[in-house]
């Protein structure tokens, strides 16, 4: 599939909501969207209903912070640790595990749709069952404290265009990635310059590896996050990117988001590899897209929100992106 | 009113010793500013040498969210990811973050409506260090100095007021500040090394040397003073003895002193270490210890600063409690927890919280305060203090009477009364044993 131009995004509409969406999952090819946010729901909306009112559908015990969406399974997760499967054509609940020890930050399906893999503060990477919801491995590499002695995080994780790898990425921006079937650690790389630990003036942290995008070719592996703060109280730093050659774990680019601030939540690779998208923010919001050949930034709009994540169109024709009070929708190519 | 507040049945004669002393003090006053001769009378010197009142406040600057702490509001749209869990107090619930605590509560008083009206770093942080704001000309006392002035002994060997804030962002807002009380009840501040500097003999200097030094002192002292009356040649001497004090109080701050054991209590972070520190300070006669922990200022990212501070916090202020109690302190020991202000119930964009002074919370545990007591309560959203609304003045008041410091004692300035709160200003009575 070719690549849409970026210079192509175009608004089409915002939708405004009183809830934090921290998570949107879209039914390929239709309009009907799951949102996961503050109010601890999961929720469906039809974005060409004349009226923007999405419904609860289930409740978790705290904020949805994550969705899968593969066939008509989707899977939520939250800072409950709880990870819910749901029939989204009967519209009924499948099962509820109590997934994690502490908050679930990101779950994704497998390319093929059998697995489901999910992160937490816990610090470990469960593989799951898409079917069964039976527990198939479990992935544990990361440290549970920082180098400080503080609850580390572990923020993100993606697979591989095959379906072979899975990576995992932390606070300390110390990314594994693991052999998907056989559960064994491959390969490490790292992105220090995301996590600030600030030890004279405030003493914590912030930061961290939020996002990762494996290329088509599944070579190169991309980080999103932030750059060194100064000032820790705020996300005052560059929306930064880093692309490794995770086999020779060494980094090959590097992109610094000038006109956007704060973390890129989410990354996502254009089909044919040629670009990477990044959205994410502090107070206010951004998309920006790195050209991957080139290694520069190639466009970077502002979003009236702190965007939280996205979710593409099969054609990559249109971006839906879920943030601070809001859904925006844009076109492409 | 001023009600004494400690243990009931708790040194009697203390409480006989200690009006007659304040009677004579409040005649004698203007002739003695510092009224630290009261203390010299031998019955009461000797009475509170065994029930002496400490404090040791935790200070939490930058301002720590009351949502993610001691008033958690789960579920309501302010109330953000934390759940509330159940304390051993039946009916309490306190931010799941803090599940040590939650098993303590019952040795815990929480202020939750307080309103102070100022979320200025620089100002609110004076306005929480001193309880009231400065008037033109007329710098008042801080928490630390009045307890140091009002609980120091003038024989005791070691500083009556330490004060630990070793980052820099805030240092400069709350300094520890002895006001019009003058320079003998400011701080001793540590801010790089946990270990004051510069109280060491030096190298250069032998013991016997130091020693020949200090009776060459005594003795051309004593001379001077022969046939003269002389106030400030009695301070001076005095001022020498308590260096000497403080020079040999070093290993107070040493916590390889302790066992093993204990310092795991208290754990690895330089905040653990500090409160265990000021356990020692305490245990040997200081009045008044601050610690700080900075810096909470969460406009960005407060979930994530708060899940990785208040942890610590709950561990620290957990050993904390069990070290005084197993020791037998914890009655005449007080802790305090308190910031510049908490955080705004809305939820900015960054996933942070504000600065917010209208409605938050601090804590007073241990002597003279009724353990698993809450006073004030916000609305569902945290936004406003609906009942038991307090400022900083009535905080204070409560401390001070909690301590059985009378809150309407006059210092004075010149000829000038000045109360250690201002005139009509409460302690809450409901909190006080």
């Amino acid at each position: 599939m070719n690549a849409p131009n970026p210079e192509s995004l175009k608004l089409v509409k915002d939708y405004s909501r009183p809830a934090i969406a921290f998570a949107v999952a879209r039914v390929p090819g239709t309009d009907r969207v799951f949102l996961g946010s503050s109010d601890f729901k999961v929720s469906e909306a039809d974005l060409s209903a004349a009226k923007f009112e999405p419904k609860g559908l289930y409740g978790h015990a705290s904020y949805v912070t994550t969705l899968a969406l593969s066939g008509s399974t989707l899977v939520s997760g939250g800072y409950d640790g709880k990870l819910v499967w749901w029939d989204t054509t009967m519209n009924k609940e499948i099962r509820t595990e109590a997934a994690h020890a502490k908050w679930i930050r990101q779950v994704v399906a497998s390319p093929d749709g059998s697995r489901f893999a999910s992160v937490a503060d816990d610090m470990v990477c469960k593989v799951w069952d898409a079917t069964t919801g039976k527990l198939v491995r479990e992935l544990r590499g990361h440290g549970e404290k920082t180098p400080q002695n503080f609850p580390s995080m572990l923020y993100a994780v993606a697979y591989s265009a095959d379906g072979k790898y899975l990576a995992t990425a932390d606070k300390t921006a110390k990314v594994i990635v693991w052999d998907a079937k056989a559960g064994e650690q491959l390969k490490k790389v790292e992105a220090p310059t995301m996590y600030t630990w600030d030890q004279v003036q405030r003493l914590h942290s912030i930061g961290g590896a939020r996002s990762l995008a494996f290329s088509p070719d599944g070579q190169h592996l991309a980080v999103g996050g932030t750059g060194k703060i100064g000032n820790i109280d705020h996300l005052e730093a560059k929306a930064r990117v880093e692309v490794f050659d995770w086999q020779a774990e060494k980094q090959v680019a590097e992109f610094v988001a000038d006109k956007s601030q704060g973390l890129v939540n989410k990354l996502l690779y254009a089909p044919d590899g040629s670009w990477l998208l990044g959205v994410g923010g502090a107070s206010e919001g951004f998309v920006a897209f790195f050209d991957v050949k080139s290694k520069k930034v190639l466009k970077q709009e502002k979003v009236g929100m702190h965007v939280h994540d996205l979710s593409i169109g099969p054609k990559f024709d249109s971006l839906l992106l879920a943030g601070h009070n809001k859904l925006t929708a844009y076109k492409l190519g | 009113m001023f009600h004494k507040r400690c243990t009931p049945g708790e040194h009697a004669v203390g409480r006989r010793a200690f009006l007659g002393a304040s009677t004579a003090f409040a005649a004698t006053a203007f002739a003695d500013m510092t009224g630290l001769n009261v203390l010299g009378s031998s019955a009461l010197a000797a009475d509170l040498k065994k029930t002496q009142k400490r404090v040791i406040l935790l200070w939490l600057a930058g301002g720590c969210s009351q949502l993610e702490t001691w008033d958690p509001k789960p579920g309501a749209s302010t109330g953000g990811p934390f759940r509330a869990i159940p304390t051993d107090v039946t009916g309490v619930h306190i931010s799941e973050l803090m599940p040590q605590m939650a098993q303590r509560m019952k040795h815990v008083c929480v202020m939750r409506g307080l309103d102070t009206k100022n979320g200025d770093h620089g100002s609110a942080a004076k306005l929480m260090m001193r309880g009231r704001r400065d008037e033109a000309g007329l710098k008042y006392p801080d928490l630390g100095a009045v307890v140091a002035r009002e609980m120091g002994r003038a024989d005791s060997k070691v500083p009556d007021y330490v004060t630990f804030y070793t980052q820099t962002e805030g240092r400069s807002f709350a300094p520890g500040d002895s006001g019009f009380l003058g320079a003998r009840y400011a701080p001793m501040e540590l801010t790089t090394n946990n270990i004051p500097e510069y109280i060491r003999k030096l190298d250069g200097i032998s013991d016997l040397d130091h020693k020949q030094r200090g009776e060459l002192r005594d003795l051309l002292g004593k001379q001077f003073t022969k046939g003269r009356q002389s106030e400030t040649m009695g301070s001076h001497n005095e001022a020498y003895e308590r260096v000497r004090g403080i020079m040999a109080s070093e290993s107070l701050f040493d916590i390889s002193k302790e066992p093993q054991k204990v310092r795991d209590r208290y754990g690895p972070t330089q905040f653990g270490q500090q409160a265990l520190i000021a356990r020692r300070l305490v245990e040997a006669g200081v009045p008044f210890v601050r610690v700080a922990r900075a810096w909470w200022d969460s406009h960005g990212q407060n979930f994530e600063t708060h899940q990785e501070m208040v942890p610590e916090l709950d561990h620290v202020m957990a050993a904390l409690i069990d070290d005084l109690k197993d020791r037998g302190l914890l009655n005449d020991v007080m802790i305090v927890t308190l910031s510049e202000f908490g955080r705004t119930p809305g939820i900015n964009s960054s996933l942070g919280r504000d600065h917010f002074a209208s409605a938050w919370s601090s804590t007073i545990t241990g002597c003279g305060i009724k353990g698993g007591s809450v006073y004030g309560k916000t609305d569902d959203k945290g936004n406003k203090v609906v009942a038991e609304q307090v400022d900083g003045g009535s905080l204070f008041a409560t401390i001070y009477a909690a301590l059985g410091i009378n809150p309407e004692k006059n210092y004075y300035v010149g000829s000038r009364p000045i109360p250690l709160v201002n005139p009509g200003v409460q302690a809450v009575e409901e909190v006080l044993l």
